[in-house]
């Protein structure tokens, strides 16, 4: 498999809850919104003919209003539910066509999830709970225990190995959660609004916490948010859904300068443009009255981040992509964006 | 059509009543089908006969040979092992292999392995004072008895309960067989197998099962199936195979709700092994049924005395137990090492005193040189006697006020008149009441009552159970809006109420039977206190569970206390009450049916006669299916009425 071929690919996946779904998917019932549905046939179309790719390293993030299916694809993506219909294919292995045998290999050795409550073992211990997935692996006790203090130094639960997730604090315990997601050294990570039951400020270290995991051991992670600054943190890129739909998917970059909709622009309404846009989006041409200065920014810079340097210029500056010139920003360009109020 | 008597219920239940009455009072008498005791119909005796057939192929029907013997002999080997070793000398041996020091030093070590120094202190002080009681060796039966009947409940309640709690379908096949235990009284199903298991320790342990196997299941089941989900699809996530999941996270995060079913079933078993005397099995049952047929109630007082003290020490031992499961962080290193310390010393301490008992005779069978049961026995006869001839306005007049002004008026109604006038009533009150298909269920059991030719005994019986329940909703209203309203009130009268549940019928049976001789009335008061507790916690219940919001609403409309209570707590907890009333009456049903052991007359006296008199037997077992039929009847339209409440 080449480096660049997608890790996940989900194809026109569908999961219709109710009795006889799949009566619904393939007729013009499928057409019906979901309360139209629901009211005709008792039928919730939880996932709508939902298809993207996820490349490897990638942090994919979905986004979306409570009850739009986000949940439900993520268990739909490691069958804790059984989607109705579509493709799931992960490194070219189709996962909806896996015997119960070969599904709990994969479980145990290819993906792990975290959950929106922990879902942690209060009888165990921190290394009990964390060592979890090997010893249900059969592996012996001297050496998951020693696989999971390595674990527990990874997430920063020093010291915590021996209590028990109830004395634990929410940070902690969710800490014990991606500790026991590591364990078995998965290459892809489920997060389903991991940091959704925590505090602002813990959730903000969790944030970054996931980051720098993410850049010290590069698994590819799906991560289920609907608080959109973390989206725009953690994410690579952004899938957007409503009604069990994908509406938009793309980085943040591309969603908060080209939504689709209105309910895209509404979503994304609220980050801060010079957060997430490139000087790519905002780079114009150079008018006659001008002169632009020596130095040069690079397309991909983040506005904030070349926010000093367009300053101190006092002049418009080159924005350069593939060596060539692509326009010009100046400070009033800048400023005028970050004091534009959407 | 029924649609408008519906709106206007309550008038026309008033008239509709009166028109009864007035249509019972014309035809007083005719057509009431009442039959002698020692009476048979020409079912009865066909019941009887095929009865005797069955006994008579004990030895060599292969039913009996393959099936129904081998589990007898099981079972009474089972038992008979646990008696040896506690209750009854075997061996040659004059006294059981563990004498009483023993047994007492086991049971302590016991509970304080599993709970705390203070309830070891009160089982043995129990022990103790069943033996002083004169009641050691009844108290070990019932113990031996119990606890036989808990390990085979367990062996089979808790595999069921897990697998009931694992999957709906199966819950789904086990539901309606757990409703139908509930419900069933406990006399019902003794004679029946005594008929197939002979009387003794199999059929009392078979019936104890009967009763206390489907509490083992629910509770078991639920407690699977209220587990907190993510840990448990956490497990999953990981890979995890259903064995493991079931063992590593559901088992043992279910453990404490399960060992609360432990308790719940060895409380259940108890009464039943109380009970089960009826069908001569051994234990403390047996003194207090000899004390009732003899009305002695001082001599029952001391034996169901024992029964209470028995009750409170497993209760207390295994609660305690049960709430240590609670937290899940064990104690820590330096708590453990102190309590196995205790536990070993503990345990060498029992161990000496196990072997002692068993060599040194003195320490087998309880001595019995102090006796402080006479005395008991006789201060409880003397005080019975002053407060019924003393001061007799406190009970034999109420007993006829009750038994004049009430009893008898509703008995004319339901007994007195014709059985197809009556028959005919119920089906029309089912009707508005409950609604077609209920009303139909209605005509088809009473039609099947009438069939049976005891009419006339199972209305006497529905009489008394209607009447009971009646005033035990007038009183466990009362309370259960009390306890519903006030937390005062409601922590000082728990710890009445949870021992009220705990403790089996019969031991009401006796205080009351001393207070009001052997009538009806006894049989209806016992099932009143025996019912009360469970209504008031119901109702109780209710009243607390309307929402905050709605009475601040009213407060703030003006609304005094009474009207807060009778417009908006009665009202929203009109299925808390409908409930209550149900429970109620199954409740009460299994008390009066056992109150025809004190002169209630009706179906359970006939239950009774047919266990001692072979001639009647066909009768007894005809009357416990029609005390089954009434009881199917009652709930069906309690439930009926409630969902349309
Ligand atoms: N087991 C189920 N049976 C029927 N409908 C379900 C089931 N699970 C989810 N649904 C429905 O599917 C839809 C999507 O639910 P889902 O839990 O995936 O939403 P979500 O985006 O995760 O929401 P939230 O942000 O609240 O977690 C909802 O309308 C929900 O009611
Ligand atoms: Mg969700």
């Amino acid at each position: 498999m080449s480096a660049d071929s997608p890790m996940i690919q989900v194809k026109n996946l569908w999961k219709v809850f109710g009795s006889n779904p799949d009566k619904v998917i393939g007729t013009e019932l499928a057409s019906l919104t979901r309360s139209e549905l629901r009211a005709k046939t008792g039928n919730t179309v939880a996932v709508r003919d939902v298809s993207f790719d996820v490349a490897p390293g990638e942090v994919f993030v979905v986004m979306g209003l409570s009850g739009s299916g986000k949940s439900t694809l993520v268990r739909c993506m490691t069958r804790l539910i059984e989607p109705t219909a579509g493709e799931l294919i992960f490194s070219g292995e189709d996962i909806l066509k896996v015997d119960g045998n070969r599904l709990r290999e994969l479980r145990r050795t290819k993906f792990s999830m975290v959950f929106q409550h922990f879902g942690l073992l209060p009888h165990r211990k921190v290394i009990d709970n964390i060592a979890y997935p090997l010893e249900i692996n059969g592996v012996g006790k001297a050496e998951r225990h020693k696989r999971a203090q390595e674990v527990i130094e990874l997430v920063g639960l020093n010291g915590y190995s021996e209590a028990y997730p109830e004395q634990l604090s929410g940070g902690m315990q969710q800490r014990v959660g991606l500790a026991r997601a590591l364990a078995a050294d998965p290459e892809i990570m489920f997060l389903d609004e991991p940091f959704s039951a925590l505090d602002p400020l813990i959730r903000r270290d969790m944030q970054s916490e996931v980051i720098r995991l993410h850049h010290e051991l590069g698994k590819t992670m799906v991560f289920i948010t609907h608080d959109l600054q973390e989206a725009a943190k953690v994410g690579d890129r952004i899938a957007i859904m409503r009604d069990g739909a994908l509406i938009q998917v793309g980085t943040p970059a591309e969603l908060v300068a080209n939504p689709k909709d209105e309910y895209v622009a509404n979503f994304v309404r609220d980050i801060a443009k010079s957060h997430v846009l490139t000087l790519r989006y905002i780079a114009r041409p150079l008018r006659s009255d001008e002169s632009a200065a020596t130095v040069e920014l690079d397309a991909d810079l983040i506005i904030r981040e070349a926010l000093p340097t367009v300053l101190e210029a006092h002049r418009p500056i080159h924005v350069v992509s593939g060596g060539s010139s692509i326009g010009v920003v100046s400070a009033e360009d800048v400023l005028a964006l970050i004091a534009s109020v959407n | 059509m029924y649609r408008k008597l519906l709106e206007r219920k309550g008038y026309f239940f008033l008239g509709f009543i009166a028109l009864w009455y007035a249509l019972s009072k014309i035809f007083f008498d005719k057509a009431t089908w009442e039959l002698g005791i020692a009476d048979n119909t020409s079912f009865t005796n066909v019941v009887g006969d095929a009865a005797g057939a069955i006994s008579g192929n004990r030895t060599h029907s292969p039913f009996f040979v393959y099936f129904f013997n081998p589990i007898r002999l099981f079972i009474n080997g089972f038992v008979d092992i646990i008696r040896n070793l506690i209750a009854t000398p075997s061996n040659g041996h004059a006294a059981p292999t563990i004498g009483w020091l023993g047994v007492i030093a086991i049971l302590a070590f016991i509970t304080l392995a599993t709970s705390r120094i203070r309830m070891a202190i009160l089982v043995i002080t129990f022990l103790l004072g069943c033996g002083a009681l004169g009641m050691w060796a009844d108290t070990m039966d019932t113990l031996a008895m119990t606890l036989a009947a808990v390990l085979l409940s367990l062996a089979i309640g808790i595999p069921c309960g897990i697998w009931a709690g694992l999957s709906d379908r199966v819950l789904k096949l086990f539901t309606p067989i757990l409703d139908l235990a509930q419900i069933l009284p406990t006399m019902v199903y003794l004679a029946p197998l005594a008929l197939f298991f002979m009387i003794g320790e199999a059929s009392a342990t078979i019936a104890t099962m009967i009763y206390s196997v489907p509490i083992s299941i629910r509770i078991t089941s639920h407690a699977i199936r209220s587990l907190n989900f993510s840990p448990v699809e956490a497990s999953i996530s990981m890979g995890a195979t259903k064995k493991q999941t079931l063992s590593k996270v559901q088992l043992p995060m279910a453990k404490q709700m399960i060992v609360l079913g432990v308790n719940q079933t060895v409380m259940a078993a108890l009464s039943f092994v109380v009970i089960a005397a009826l069908i001569a099995a051994p234990g403390l049952g047996k003194p207090v049924i000899s004390a009732l047929t003899i009305q002695n109630t001082g001599r029952g007082f001391v034996a169901g005395l024992a029964v209470v003290l028995v009750a409170i020490m497993l209760d207390r031992a295994t609660s305690a137990a049960a709430m240590k499961q609670k937290a899940f962080i064990p104690p820590t290193e330096s708590e453990k090492r102190r309590k196995r310390l205790n536990v070993s010393i503990a345990g060498a301490v029992a161990l000496g005193a196990t072997i002692a008992s068993h060599f040194v005779t003195a320490l087998g069978n309880f001595p019995d040189n102090f006796d402080i049961a006479t005395p008991i026995s006789n201060a409880t006869n003397s005080f019975v006697n002053f407060l019924v001839n003393d001061v007799s306005f406190l009970t034999v007049g109420f007993k006829d006020i009750i038994s004049i002004r009430v009893l008898n008026p509703i008995e004319d109604m339901l007994a007195r008149a014709p059985w197809f006038m009556t028959l005919t009533m119920f089906v029309i009150a089912a009707l508005v009441l409950a609604g077609k298909r209920i009303a139909f269920l209605t005509f088809v059991l009473l039609s099947a009552i009438a069939a049976t030719g005891l009419w006339f005994d199972a209305m006497i019986t529905l009489t008394q159970t209607i009447v009971a329940t009646l005033l035990t909703m007038i009183v466990g209203v009362a309370l259960g809006i009390w306890v519903g309203r006030s937390k005062r009130a409601d922590s000082l009268l728990r710890p009445f109420l949870d021992a009220g549940q705990t403790m089996p019928a019969f031991v009401y049976l006796v205080p009351i039977l001393g207070l009001f001789g052997p009538t009806r009335f006894t049989a209806i008061a016992t099932g009143i206190v025996y019912s009360i507790p469970v209504v008031v916690k119901i109702v109780g219940e209710g009243i607390r569970s309307v929402p905050e919001s709605m009475i601040e609403a009213a407060t703030a409309a003006g609304s005094n206390v009474r009207q807060i209570i009778t417009k908006v707590q009665l009202p929203a907890s009109k299925r808390a009450l409908m409930l209550a009333a149900n429970q109620g009456m199954i409740f009460v049903l299994a008390v009066i049916v056992i109150g025809g052991f004190v002169g209630s007359g009706g179906l359970g006296y006939i239950v009774i006669m047919g266990s001692s008199k072979p001639e009647l037997q066909g009768k007894g077992l005809v009357a416990g299916f029609v005390i089954l039929l009434l009881g199917v009847a009652i709930d069906r339209v309690a439930q009926a009425a409630s969902r349309r409440a």
